[in-house]
């Protein structure tokens, strides 16, 4: 009896556990208290945070419990992070969520969030400069384009052993868009640049809507094919919502298939941050290049405003520069936080959703042209 | 292999400066495409306008530089419309020379016109209606009856 006792104790999450472990349930545990108590994206930190409790819990190898195990049930749902099938579902709500007539309004705002994006290409080259390989340097320079789902896309396709880094970091940075982008936007603008009214945006007609889901597929996809499944799904989305006859098709991708996708994804993705994979060297390089990517997103969209400025008539507002950066709809929500700081009159959220939702175009083209290039080299 | 020399070995150079080229260039045709949506939609909304177009080329040139511009919109005036516009001539005469565009917008919504709003734009953009640049507008009767001559 006794030695069924000594064996039933270890195989305990007690007697197996490592420091590791224990590292990464606390990482876990601050997720879920940002995501309920600071209200950080908590439908992303939360699954997340849950997630690495999940992967964390020591386990007897061999059993088939956990998610690097070819027969356990976690494996099988991290089937849908390591081949892409999460992320474009996660697209096709996003689409049929999202209203892109400030774009259609204003489109030279477009610009911003193309500029956002070279924080991508910068921090690829610092990934290189650090000794990562080509494919590990492109996974990790798309975290600046604060776009989790392209993130996860574009790792599971490239370096798809970096997943659990470069999923956490990418979420992570998200989350703290409102504590990161502030100071940046602050120090890169002065304070009549930051008073700056933009114009009324023009009424954008139910047709017009109704066809930019189609002409923006088609002329991105026919240029970056690459960016298909992503920019595919987030057109077909939005297609779905403006059509209007197809409202119940656009309300079941709003709601129910992008939820399922959040929570198998973030239960995941939190679950492969197993402490003995994920606590590596290479992992803190990739969180510390990912800090580095966004910042230079940020800052490439702001001095990109700054430097339209010099030739536009009517001036916009800089601040709208670090919307570019594909976080919908936070960091638009940081512009009009930041710009009313200056003037409470001021109300810069509708204009910052135009770069918001070129950003998400941006980087799934950039994903794109990373895959196509780096699947060339591989 | 690391620093300059692993981005080189690497060609991580190219690889960026081509993947911002692409990023760019996508999203700058695509914005250009979007700002002329609008415009295409307008015209298959409005096929006169398309009309007035060639109608136009078959006008001898006028010297005036306006005159060009104008007589293209000149073209593009449905029956309706220089109706409405005939009903607004009525109106302004009723005003003084310079007078101000919330008073003869409301006195079209007082006299019923139909889509006030829309036709006097149609009005500004004809050039019928012109700012004398201190705040007021003015009435181009010759312009008025050509327009509506045609």
């Amino acid at each position: 009896m006794d030695t069924l006792f000594l064996e039933f104790f270890q195989n305990t999450g007690f007697y197996l556990c490592d420091y590791r472990n224990i590292i990464m349930i606390v990482i876990g545990l601050v997720f879920i208290y940002l995501g309920i108590s600071k209200d950080y994206e908590p439908l992303l930190l939360v699954p997340i945070g849950f997630g690495m409790l999940m992967g964390n819990i020591p386990i007897f190898k061999g059993l088939g419990l956990g998610i690097y195990e070819s027969n356990s049930v976690l494996h099988y749902l991290y089937f849908g992070v390591t081949q892409g099938i999460y992320p474009p579902l996660v697209f096709l709500g996003i689409g049929a969520m999202t209203d892109f007539s400030t774009l259609l309004a204003r489109p030279i705002l477009m610009l911003l969030g193309a500029a956002a994006q070279t924080g991508i290409f910068i921090t690829f080259l610092g990934a290189l400069a650090l000794g990562f390989l080509p494919n590990e340097a492109a996974s990790i320079g798309i975290i600046g384009g604060a776009d989790g789902p392209t993130a996860i896309f574009l790792t599971a396709k490239l370096a798809p052993h970096l997943i659990g880094p470069i999923a956490v970091a990418a979420y992570s940075y998200m989350a703290l868009v409102p504590v990161i982008q502030p100071p940046i936007m602050r120090l890169l603008t002065s304070r009549k640049e930051r008073l700056i009214r933009m114009e009324e945006p023009r009424e954008v007609s139910k047709r017009e809507k109704m066809i930019f889901p189609i002409v923006a597929f088609l002329l991105c996809c026919f240029l970056a094919p690459a960016a298909l499944p992503l920019l595919g799904m987030l057109c077909f989305g939005n297609v779905l919502k403006e059509a209007v006859v197809t409202e119940r098709l656009a309300v079941t991708a709003r709601t129910s298939i992008i939820d399922i996708a959040t929570i198998l994804l973030g239960v995941t993705v939190g679950a492969s941050t197993q402490g003995d994979v994920f606590l590596t060297s290479k992992s803190v390089g990739i969180f510390i290049l990912g800090a580095v990517s966004f910042c230079i997103a940020t800052a490439c969209g702001v001095l990109f405003a700054k430097f339209m400025n010099l030739f536009l008539k009517s001036k916009i507002n800089p601040l709208l520069g670090a919307a570019g950066v594909s976080a919908v709809p936070d960091s638009a929500r940081v512009v009009q936080i930041v710009g009313q700081q200056e003037d409470p009159t001021n109300f810069l959220l509708m204009h910052a959703m135009a770069p918001n939702v070129s950003g998400v175009i941006g980087s799934a083209i950039a994903a794109g042209v990373l895959w196509s290039l780096m699947a060339k080299a591989m | 292999m690391y620093g300059i020399e692993a981005i080189t070995a690497n060609n991580g150079w190219a690889i960026s400066a081509v993947g911002i080229t692409i990023v760019f260039s996508g999203l700058v045709l695509l914005s250009f495409v979007i700002a002329q949506l609008h415009k295409g939609l307008d015209l298959y909304e409005n096929p006169q306008k398309i009309k007035g177009w060639f109608s136009l080329k078959k006008k001898p040139v006028k010297e005036s530089d306006n005159s060009l511009e104008t007589e293209g919109i000149l073209l593009v005036l449905t029956e309706e419309q220089k109706e409405i516009a005939k009903q607004f001539a009525l109106l302004v005469s009723t005003l003084e020379d310079h007078f101000s565009l919330p008073r003869l917008l409301e006195l079209a919504r007082i006299s019923g016109v139909k889509n006030f709003h829309s036709n006097l734009n149609i009005l500004l953009k004809s050039d019928i209606l012109f700012p004398d640049k201190e705040g007021f507008f003015c009435w181009d009767q010759d312009l008025y009856i050509e327009t509506i001559s045609h």
